[in-house]
């Protein structure tokens, strides 16, 4: 890429001044600062992870395993390839034309680039939240209900009346539990059978964070999940995600430090050009970073 | 008037003073005659119109006005629709007023028509201008700008300069100069007139001497009926009959907007309303204007289309019910927040319920005074080649039999929009276990039914000769009735005995599944056993009285019974309950208008007539309608008509439509999702639009060389359907492609994340998105093919001749051995209505031209149709799409 040489030069600067790297070279300064030991499991365990879109080389060799029932944030200016890496997990990348991927992900061991790898249990596996909500237009019941049914889990409908099998009930409780969960229960128990579209942007998002839920699966990954929500939600939000920890794995992208350091366990830092540049323990990465850069973008100074 | 308004809705609900009255008398009065002008530039009544028939039309109109009026005013006195607005209340009255006047007159004078409109040009003139000068001298309170400002001073300027040429030529003539510095002159000083003096004056002087120029033009018949002007350079000519309502019509619509300005006190709020009436009288106009066309075919076609329509009134008020319905619902409606269209818009939405409305009360009187309705009327028909004028009219019996067709056809609508309106009732009251055992039973039963059913359509009643359906199916049908008797009793009757102590209210509400499942019970039970009937060939009575139809009565009366009760019990409810009772009410009638057609479907499957309280609903309803119920006679005195043509027509657009939409919807979907985008697609698009551009006569020319001798040889009706589906299938494919392409692809994201596969994406997210989209390319499509002709002469046949509705449903037989299904009425030549209408006008076959029209007329109707299908279906998607 084009400013792979200018990267190079403000490290120098950085590095000039700070000296504490002085005589190591870059990859392995990277090496052990995004060398993250944890206890447990690895849920994902990425490697040498490059993402192009046409020429831009927006995901540069990041490696980083990423623990089961923790949370991981990521943090990092904008644009500097968050949402990249987070697609890069569930294979949304895929879907998107220009877009290069090379590297290895893998899931419980699994290699999840491997050509054979099925797509539709992969996701059903990893799910998401996207950046900018995106409800169907359908009643917020449907959309809750929606990745359940088409999994084949609930049967509703004339023919399922008919043969005995209708889950509606199912329905209900699942409904129900995935909205509770995602702090909106309250707010539109009454009309269930409204189009989504007719609720406000943040409702949008909790809903869209319930339909993930409703789908029951093994890691969740959340571009910015409270983007649009007013404290008291996003406070629910975050207390939803740190009860999800115990039992599931999820990856968090977050603008915001103090959302980081209060859920996460385990937190990775990309700045711009698309690095990884500290992977480590929250409390690490936010009282003591290894890199000055990272300092400089945690207290404000450099974006 | 001026002072002291907080909000425009106060202003519009303001008290009325005898200024305003005036002028909403006289705003009405400028709708009234750009109404006449309309009526008149279509040429439905005579500009030279005088005495008795003048007197009857006014007559007519203000029996229109009053009952539309009336009937709204009852409903706003009644609280179902609230009319707020006292414009609105003034203008309606206003109309009643002026139009009670104008009968007057014409009965006192004996003047034409066009002097009519003349003096009402005149008289509005007058009006404005002295509410105008009433303004300047300050007699009441308004608040006027500087000036009218110049657009209105352009504006009046360049009409000035007309009037001034016209004016001069015809004093001076045009060959002196003399008549330029005449307009000039007029021009300049309309404009100075306009834009020097307050906004009051400037606004209606102009337009007083204007359209009083104009009246006094058309009054004194300076410009009359048979004037003419045929100018040197031009070819054609004006003559009176145009110029008049032209002069009307333009008029009215200056007059409306000054009085419309006067009116809210000029100024800002004086501008908005006037124009608010000129834009709407304007875009009225250019539908009007679109319209002509379908007036013009409707005018020639209709006299003959209805020859000899008649109609019972008890059928009749059957088929008004579900307009009613939706015409109530539709007034119901809020009229938007803004109070200044509020007035306007109320009136759009109470005006389809006055019409109904009044309508219904012209046949309920019928009925209840006993002797007929008749519109008289005669027509002439070509007999041998000589014309013969043939007495006929259309006519409203107090003949108390329904048609069992027309029953189930109202009540299945009714039932279809009271059904969608019923929510569902989950988690409401009791549930006491037999609920379910109830439930389960009656699913068991009715799929019992189901199956003896189709073992008796299949087999025949009485298989290998044991007479199953006379034992079986008349103890399953006898059973069944009962039961579903007693469940509809069972629903009325519990919450009636409910707890002690309760209200009907808390009964209802406690009961509410017991309610739902037995009446819903109900009519499952006795749709199985209705269906069972026929095909176990019984048809069990008690006594004297037939048992199904009686069930199906005591069904729809218990379901109406609970819908009052639930209306009543619901004023005094709390917010909950409210709620539930409201969609028990709903419910209720839904199930009323499922048993009323059940009981249709009873009669039309058994044959027999059923009678209660003096209503018979039988096979054979009193309606008649010759033109499109009785085939082609050729040769005969009673010209008869053209049934087969409409069958045949609906038969290829239905046909065509099923072979192009799968096709078409499916090309697009693999280009769209599948295909990768690319040379291929491009390629795939152009050759589309190339072919929806293609002649329709080449699709002709195609079907005649290619299908038709692969389809058994001779012009059949499969190939007509085949090479319409051809046609319509570019267009299909390219609106249908288009549409997918505009679902947003963040829903496509959004499924795939959750691990759902792209065929159940494209199934339940992105073609429902699409959805309206592909409707509307079929709309088009459709109204594209079922007036087309010349591929049909090639590959249909322009037949006459055929005298019996091509049988395509009975058509089908099946066969032991391959391909096990035929189908010769498929095969077989038949009319149309468009190949019918070029036979009868362009190519001169027997039959008078009078018939082309009605055809065309019913064709007309007939694309309409299809559209209104088509519409109401994309109405359907949209609001599933979009909250509302
Ligand atoms: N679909 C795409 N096509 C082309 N370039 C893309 C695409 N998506 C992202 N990019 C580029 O990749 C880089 C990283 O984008 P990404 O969305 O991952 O950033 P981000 O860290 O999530 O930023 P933000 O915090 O603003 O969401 C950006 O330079 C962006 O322009
Ligand atoms: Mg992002």
């Amino acid at each position: 890429m084009s400013n792979t040489a200018a990267d190079t030069e403000i490290d120098m600067d950085t590095d000039t001044e700070t000296t504490t790297t002085t005589g190591e070279s870059q990859e392995e300064v990277k090496a052990e600062w995004t060398d993250y030991d944890f206890a447990g499991q690895p849920k994902l365990s990425v490697e040498n992870l490059n993402v192009w879109y046409g020429d831009d080389h927006a995901l540069k060799d990041v490696s980083m395993d990423i623990p089961e029932e923790s949370v991981t944030a990521l943090i990092g200016p904008s644009g500097c390839g968050k949402s990249t890496y987070l697609r890069c997990l569930n294979r949304m990348n895929d879907r998107i034309k220009v877009a290069n991927i090379d590297g290895s992900v893998e899931l419980d061991g699994m290699e999840i680039y491997d050509t054979n790898t099925n797509l539709v249990e992969l996701r059903k596996r990893v799910g998401m939240v996207f950046q900018a909500p995106n409800p169907f237009p359908k009643s917020i019941r449907d959309n809750i209900s929606y990745g359940p049914r088409k999994h084949g889990d609930i049967n509703k409908g004339f023919l399922a009346r008919l043969l005995g099998q209708d889950d509606s009930d199912e329905e209900a409780e699942l409904v129900e539990r995935a909205l509770k969960q995602a702090a909106l229960w309250d707010e539109v128990s009454d009309r269930l059978d409204a189009n989504a579209l007719g609720l406000s942007g943040g409702q949008q998002q909790r809903l869209c964070i319930a339909r993930c839920l409703a789908t029951d699966p093994e890691v969740i990954l959340m571009d910015e999940p409270a983007s649009a929500l007013d404290p008291i939600a996003t406070a629910k939000i975050e207390d939803l995600i740190e009860d999800l920890a115990k039992d599931y794995t999820v990856v968090v992208v977050t603008h915001s430090m103090q959302q980081a350091a209060r859920i996460s366990d385990q937190t990775a830092v990309f700045l711009t050009g698309g690095e990884l540049v500290e992977y480590d323990d929250t409390d690490k990465i936010f009282e003591n970073p290894e890199s000055q850069r990272v300092e400089d973008y945690i207290t404000g100074k450099f974006g | 008037m001026s002072e002291g308004y907080a909000t425009e809705n106060a202003l519009v609900q303001e008290e009325s003073d005898l200024y305003d009255r005036g002028l909403d008398a006289a705003i009405a009065l400028t709708v009234v005659s750009f109404v006449l002008g309309m009526i008149t530039l279509v040429k439905v009544v005579g500009l030279a119109t005088s005495g008795g028939a003048l007197t009857n039309f006014f007559v007519t109109l203000l029996a229109v006005v009053i009952g539309g009026v009336g009937v709204v005013g009852v409903f706003s006195w009644a609280g179902v629709i609230d009319i707020t607005s006292q414009r609105v209340r003034g203008i309606a009255l206003g109309g009643i007023v002026d139009l009670v006047v104008l009968t007057a007159l014409v009965t006192v004078l004996d003047v034409t028509l066009a002097t009519v409109l003349g003096l009402l040009l005149v008289a509005q003139a007058a009006i404005v201008a002295l509410a105008g000068l009433a303004s300047r001298f300050e007699l009441v309170d308004t608040a006027p700008n500087m000036s009218a400002g110049l657009l209105a001073g352009g504006a009046f300027g360049a009409l000035g300069l007309l009037v001034g040429a016209a004016v001069g030529g015809t004093l001076v003539g045009f060959d002196s100069m003399l008549w330029i510095l005449v307009a000039l002159a007029v021009g300049a000083g309309l404009l100075i007139l306009t834009i020097l003096p307050r906004e009051d004056v400037g606004s209606t002087l102009p337009t007083a001497l204007l359209v009083g120029l104009l009246g006094l033009v058309v009054a004194t018949a300076t410009i009359g009926v048979g004037w003419e002007w045929n100018p040197n350079a031009l070819s054609g000519g004006f003559t009176g009959g145009a110029v008049i309502p032209t002069f009307v019509l333009f008029g009215s619509l200056l007059s409306n907007w000054a009085a419309a300005k006067c009116r809210a006190g000029f100024g800002a709020p004086g501008r908005q309303y006037g124009a608010f009436f000129v834009i709407n009288l304007n875009a009225f106009m250019m539908v009007s204007v679109m319209a002509t066309i379908v007036v013009f075919v409707t005018v020639k076609g209709i006299g003959y289309a209805f020859h000899g329509f008649t109609i019972g009134a008890p059928a009749a008020l059957v088929v008004l019910l579900p307009l009613l319905v939706l015409a109530v619902n539709w007034a119901r409606k809020p009229a938007g927040t803004d109070a200044w269209r509020t007035g306007a818009r109320q009136l759009v939405r109470v005006l389809p319920l006055a019409l109904v409305g009044s309508l219904a009360a012209v046949v309920a009187s019928v009925s209840i005074r006993g002797s007929a309705l008749t519109y008289p009327f005669t027509y002439t028909v070509q007999v041998n080649r000589q014309p013969k004028v043939l007495d006929t009219g259309i006519s409203v019996t107090p003949d108390p039999t329904v048609g069992a067709l027309l029953l189930t056809f109202s009540a299945l609508l009714l039932f279809a929009y009271f059904g969608r309106a019923y929510g569902t009732l989950r988690g409401v009251g009791r549930d006491p276990s037999w609920v379910d055992t109830v439930k389960q039973g009656v699913a068991l039963s009715v799929a019992a039914m189901a199956v003896l059913t189709v073992v008796f359509a299949v087999l025949s009643p009485s298989p290998f000769g044991l007479p199953l359906g006379g034992t079986v199916g008349l103890v399953v049908v006898v059973l069944g009735a009962v039961v579903a008797g007693g469940l509809s009793v069972a629903a009325v009757a519990t919450p009636l005995r409910g707890g002690a102590g309760t209200s009907l209210g808390e009964g209802l509400h406690d009961y509410a599944q017991t309610v739902v499942i037995g009446l819903s019970g109900a009519l499952a039970l006795l749709t199985a056993v209705v269906f069972l009937e026929p095909t176990a060939g019984v048809n069990p009575s008690v006594g004297p009285a037939d048992l199904v139809p009686i069930v199906a009565l005591l069904t729809a009366v218990a379901s109406v019974g609970v819908s009052v009760s639930a209306g009543h019990a619901r004023r005094s409810a709390a917010e909950l309950r409210r709620r539930v009772l409201g969609e028990e009410a709903v419910f209720g009638l839904a199930t009323a208008a499922g048993a009323l057609a059940l009981l249709g479907v009873h009669v039309a499957a058994t044959g027999a007539n059923f009678t209660v309280v003096g209503l018979t609903v039988g096979t054979k309803g009193s309606f008649s309608w010759p033109m499109t119920m009785q085939s082609y006679v050729p040769l005969g005195a009673e010209p008869g008509g053209i049934l087969p043509a409409i069958v045949g027509t609906v038969w290829l657009v239905v046909g065509a439509t099923l072979f192009a939409v799968p096709l078409g919807v499916g090309a697009a979907v693999f280009l769209t999702e599948y295909a990768e985008q690319g040379a291929f697609t491009s390629l795939v698009e152009i050759a589309t639009n190339a072919l929806w551009s293609t002649p329709s006569v080449v699709f002709g020319l195609f079907g005649a060389a290619f299908l038709i001798p692969r389809l058994g040889g001779d012009r059949s009706l499969l190939a007509g359907m085949l090479v319409l589906g051809f046609m319509l299938l570019p267009l299909v494919l390219i609106t249908s492609r288009e549409a997918i392409l505009a679902v947003p692809d963040e829903y496509r994201d959004a499924s795939a994340a959750l691990g759902v596969t792209k065929w159940e994406t494209i199934r339940s997210v992105v073609l429902p998105a699409a959805m309206p989209g592909v409707i509307t390319g079929v709309i088009l499509g459709v109204g594209r093919i079922a007036g087309e002709t010349a591929p049909l002469i090639l590959v249909l046949g322009s037949t006459l001749n055929s005298s019996e509705p091509i049988a395509v449903l009975d058509g089908f037989t099946f066969t032991a051995a391959p391909p096990f299904v035929g189908n010769p009425a498929l095969l077989a030549e038949t009319a149309s209505l468009p190949t019918q209408i070029w036979a009868v006008i362009a190519a001169g076959v027997s039959g008078s031209p009078s018939m082309g029209w009605a055809t065309a007329f019913i064709l007309l109707m007939v694309v309409l149709a299809f559209y209104a299908v088509g519409i109401v279906s994309r109405t359907f998607f949209r609001r599933k799409l979009n909250y509302e």
